[in-house]
């Protein structure tokens, strides 16, 4: 039996794309190769979420096996992904 | 430089976006003097010493928004609605494009190498050895750099096996090609107006956002909020900046109420063909090289700093003031909008009389946002599909776009050389070349590095914009490795 592997959803609406999601597509350069083995990574349609007013809840927004996150940075991807390996 | 992306010119999207929604509602005079606490509040963990600071920061990124020019008309005594009353009822003046914001400027020492603590004070002691200026003195038996006898030249940085020498530099002196920009008396920022091209590589690299470029966006919004014809002229670079095709780009500026959608590529033809029969012409009338006259920074770079290349430059119109002369001719009446990465377009398009005003690329993504359009979504419709003629022009905006353009439209092989990026030692090498000829009859030039696709108004780091102008798909463009099949 493999690992499982972990779906993730990066959302490319306009509005995510433009607060830094387009960075977040460069995962194949920032993220370490066992890490993007373990993960099936792809662009999403918008999530509806930058419509909500919430000031804490901000684009980009990413989709890690069903669970939303905002904010989130390259480095930030980085982070979420590995504990979503290792649970 | 910095990279496209960063805390700044994320907030400053931020920033444009919220003027622009209440803009759209109706709602800008009323609420705009709250903007800065909406948008900083107290609870954010500040970049800058405090809230309060940044907040002032976005006043000031609100009035260059409104076209304001800081360093002459900040009055603090003023309320950010009077500006925005003011603003919505004149036509934003072109000159300056950039100004300069001073409470930002953190007034960075100057430039200067400096000697770590990783030095060990070794036996050989390169640095000494090598200084040209014996500028390097022991003290306790560790190097020190004596900086009234350094003259930078970054020698003893280069040998030292320990990397204990760094180099501290003054990041937008550094950046500016032309030795424009310098701290005035008091320490802050100050733009020499002569010597400026309006690159804007200093506003790109500066990272405290202290100079901004002055903004024609809410002319722009002013415009399809009144429901005018515009048409948007959209330069070549524009696709693989946004989540979608060039079919959907096109149909999201539609959406947000521009009246017709015209590629620049369409003048690049012709300034292309121009270029290719202007070259054989001046060659057997024995000129040496000619050089490409599309870049507006690089030709104001010539008429300010190296006039002896102003004759050697193409005669032909930028695609910018080709594409506007063909829209003037098919729509009179409509008022046209460039729509691209640069900011010297904007000192470029003033000599137009056609051209209403200039926006970036980010500008315009904060309009989508505003506005609520997915780029994604779009539906292309038939009348969004493009002429075959001149979609090879699309690569105007990368490094030997276009020269290869060129190539393709001349009847003899011609010898190209490409500058990508100008900076210092560029311009100190364009002085020699009507000394000493360079090995190449077209020289194609490019202020940015990485061409129009990293110009300082551009929206997404150039790999991107490559991949997804290879044709990569944009829910899948990450995993895509580079050269996949071109969609022309």
């Amino acid at each position: 039996m493999g690992q499982k592997r972990v779906k993730v959803n990066i959302c490319v609406g306009t509005a995510c794309f433009v607060q830094g999601g387009a960075d977040l597509l460069l995962y194949e350069d920032f993220l370490e190769p066992q890490l993007l083995g373990l993960c099936d990574i792809e662009g999403t349609s918008c999530l509806g979420l930058c419509k909500q007013d919430n000031s804490d809840w901000k684009a980009p927004f990413v989709e890690i096996d069903g669970t939303v996150y905002s904010n989130v940075t390259p480095k930030r991807l980085e982070e979420l992904l590995r504990e979503a390996v290792d649970a | 430089m910095l990279e496209i992306n960063n805390q700044y010119t994320l907030m400053k999207r931020h920033i444009d976006t919220e003027v622009l929604r209440a803009f759209f509602a109706g709602t800008l005079e009323d609420v705009v003097d709250n903007l800065p606490i909406h948008i900083i509040p107290r609870t954010r963990d500040p970049n800058r010493c405090c809230v309060y600071k940044e907040r002032a920061m976005v006043r000031y990124r609100i009035m260059a928004l409104l076209g304001v020019d800081i360093e002459k008309d900040d009055d603090e005594y003023k309320t950010l609605s009077s500006y925005v009353k003011e603003s919505l009822e004149t036509k934003t003046p072109v000159f300056p494009s950039l100004t300069t914001i001073s409470p930002g400027c953190s007034s960075c020492p100057d430039e200067q190498y400096r000697i770590t603590d990783s030095c060990r004070g070794c036996f050989a002691r390169p640095c000494l050895a090598n200084c040209p200026k014996e500028a390097i003195v022991f003290v306790n038996g560790k190097a020190h750099i004596d900086e009234k006898r350094c003259i930078k030249c970054g020698k003893c940085l280069g040998v030292c096996p320990f990397h204990a020498v760094i180099h501290v530099p003054v990041p937008c002196e550094e950046a500016c090609p032309v030795d424009a920009i310098h701290k005035n008396e008091e320490g802050f920022v100050e733009i020499d107006r002569e010597k400026c091209i309006d690159c804007g590589h200093c506003s790109r690299s500066c990272p405290f956002g202290a100079i901004a470029e002055r903004s024609s966006l809410m002319q722009v919004a002013g415009m399809l909020k009144k429901k005018e014809e515009v048409v948007a002229m959209i330069a070549p670079a524009i696709e693989g900046q946004f989540p979608g095709s060039l079919g959907q780009i096109v149909a999201g500026l539609k959406a947000l109420g521009f009246s017709d959608v015209v590629e620049v590529a369409e003048g690049a033809h012709i300034t292309a063909a121009h270029e290719a029969e202007e070259l054989q012409e001046r060659l057997s009338r024995g000129d040496k090289f000619m050089t490409t006259s599309c870049c507006p920074a690089y030709m104001q770079l010539v008429d300010r700093h190296v006039p002896t290349l102003s004759e050697l430059r193409s005669k032909a119109l930028s695609p910018m003031g080709y594409t506007a002369r063909l829209c003037a001719e098919r729509r009179p009446e409509a008022k046209l909008v460039f729509i691209g990465p640069c900011l010297a377009k904007k000192i470029e398009a003033a000599q137009f009389p056609e051209i209403e005003t200039v926006i970036t690329f980010a500008e315009l993504a904060s309009l989508l946002v505003a506005r609520d359009i997915d780029i994604k979504e779009m539906v292309v419709s038939q009348d969004d599909v493009h002429v075959k003629t001149y979609a090879d022009c699309r690569e105007f905006a990368v490094p030997q776009g276009v020269a290869n353009s060129v190539i393709r439209r001349s009847e003899k092989p011609i010898q190209v050389m490409n500058i990508n990026g100008v900076d210092q030692k560029t311009v100190r090498l364009m002085k020699t070349w009507t000394k000493r000829a360079p090995e190449a009859e077209l020289i194609e030039v490019m202020c940015c590095e990485g061409g129009c696709l990293a110009g300082p108004g551009v929206l997404v780091n150039p790999k991107i914009a490559n991949r997804l102008r290879q044709g990569a798909n944009v829910a899948t463009v990450g995993s895509k490795p580079l050269g996949g099949a071109k969609h022309v």
